[in-house]
Formats: C-alpha cells, sequence, structure tokens
C-alpha cells in the first residue's frame, strides 16, 4: 500500500477518536459556554475529516461544504456572544 | 528519474510530516478538552486542536492532493478548497476564541474565581 494512503487511513482514526472524545465533552459539559467550545473544535475536527475522506476515497466533490462548516462555529461564537453581552440576538 | 518525479516524491513526503504533525496536534488537543479543570484551560486546548490540528494537515492535503497526478484536474479542486479554507480557519479560530472568552468572563462563569482561590490558599514557598 501506499504510504500516502497508510498515514491518511491513520489519521482518520485519529480524527474519529478525538470525535469522540469532543462529544463527550459537549454531552457532560457543565456550562454552556464548554459546549460551544467542543462543538467548535468539532467542527474544525470535521473539516479535516471530509478533506482526508476525500483523499482516500478518491471522489474529490465530496469534500465540498468544507469552508462553510468551518465558518458555521465562528457564527455560533459571535452569536452567543452578543446574546450573552447585549441580551438580543441582534439584526 | 526526471527532475519532475522527484520534486513530486519529495513534496509527498513534505505533505506526510504536515499531516502526521497535524495530528499529533489534533489528538492532543482532544485529550486536552476532555481532561483540563476549568473552562478557560479548556479554551487553550480547543485553539491549539483550530491552529495546530486544522491547518497545518489542510497545508499537508493541500501538497499531497497535487503530488497525486493520477486523481486527474479535480486533484486541483480539492487543494484551492483546503488552501481557502485554511486560511479562513486561521483568521477566524481565534477571533472566534476571543469572543466566546469574552462572553464566558462577562457572564461570571465562576470558575475564574475558583482558581483564584485556589492560588491564594497555596502556602507561599
Amino acid at each position: 500500500m501506499d504510504l500516502i494512503m497508510l498515514i491518511v487511513e491513520a489519521l482518520i482514526i485519529v480524527y474519529l477518536a478525538s470525535a469522540t472524545m469532543l462529544l463527550i465533552r459537549v454531552i457532560r459539559g457543565p456550562t454552556l459556554f464548554d459546549r460551544v467550545a467542543a462543538v467548535d473544535a468539532l467542527s474544525y475536527d470535521l473539516t479535516v475529516f471530509m478533506a482526508l475522506l476525500a483523499l482516500y476515497t478518491g471522489r474529490l466533490l465530496v469534500a465540498t461544504p468544507m469552508i462553510l462548516i468551518s465558518l458555521w462555529a465562528y457564527a455560533l461564537d459571535i452569536y452567543v456572544l452578543k446574546f450573552t453581552e447585549y441580551g438580543e440576538m441582534g439584526e | 528519474m526526471t527532475d519532475l518525479q522527484l520534486l513530486l516524491e519529495t513534496l509527498k513526503y513534505v505533505g506526510a510530516v504536515l499531516l502526521l504533525l497535524g495530528g499529533f496536534f489534533e489528538i492532543t488537543g482532544a485529550i486536552g478538552v476532555l481532561r483540563m479543570p476549568s473552562f478557560f484551560t479548556r479554551m487553550h486546548a480547543v485553539t491549539t486542536s483550530a491552529v495546530g490540528g486544522t491547518v497545518i494537515p489542510l497545508l499537508g492535503i493541500f501538497i499531497v492532493s497535487l503530488t497525486k497526478v493520477e486523481l486527474g484536474w479535480s486533484r486541483v479542486y480539492l487543494a484551492l478548497l483546503c488552501i481557502a479554507s485554511s486560511i479562513l480557519i486561521l483568521i477566524i479560530a481565534p477571533a472566534g476564541t476571543y469572543a466566546l472568552i469574552k462572553a464566558a468572563s462577562a457572564s461570571k462563569v465562576g470558575e475564574r474565581k475558583e482558581l483564584a482561590s485556589k492560588v491564594e490558599e497555596e502556602p507561599c514557598s
């Protein structure tokens, strides 16, 4: 097997394991902010995971929504900041 | 072996090193998010996992997918996606973390007080 494919296969397992750890933190996080931070890390994790999956399967068009997923996390952060700071969601 | 094949082999190993480095940062960041004691220390692990574990392997995939010639022209599409999203994440991940920490410290989560009291209780050496 090719060296790159071996590394990509190992990295898919690493990203699945770290996604499991982040999901545990999302479920048992004591405050809201812990959950939001873990969801941020989970979405950044998912971005790389989609690119790795596209490279592994050879279907490169799978990785199209990468940018959208990485931008949702930023919108979540900004909405939490607006709601706790100003008490409204803003326009 | 021509010069172009030599260049492709070298770039492939550079991409492999970047991918392995990113995997190390990602797994350490996830362990930190799971095991750190308070919110403000967990945010440090989240930022480490975002910048070290996302931007570096996306650069690695950019290089690796450019060197896989047998995939055809759609490899350029994947490479452009990876470089664009890595630049975006490099900009928005510290900004989002800063916004979240500002929200948490404004709404008085309380863990900062616990940390401060723990520091005060320790005897001075």
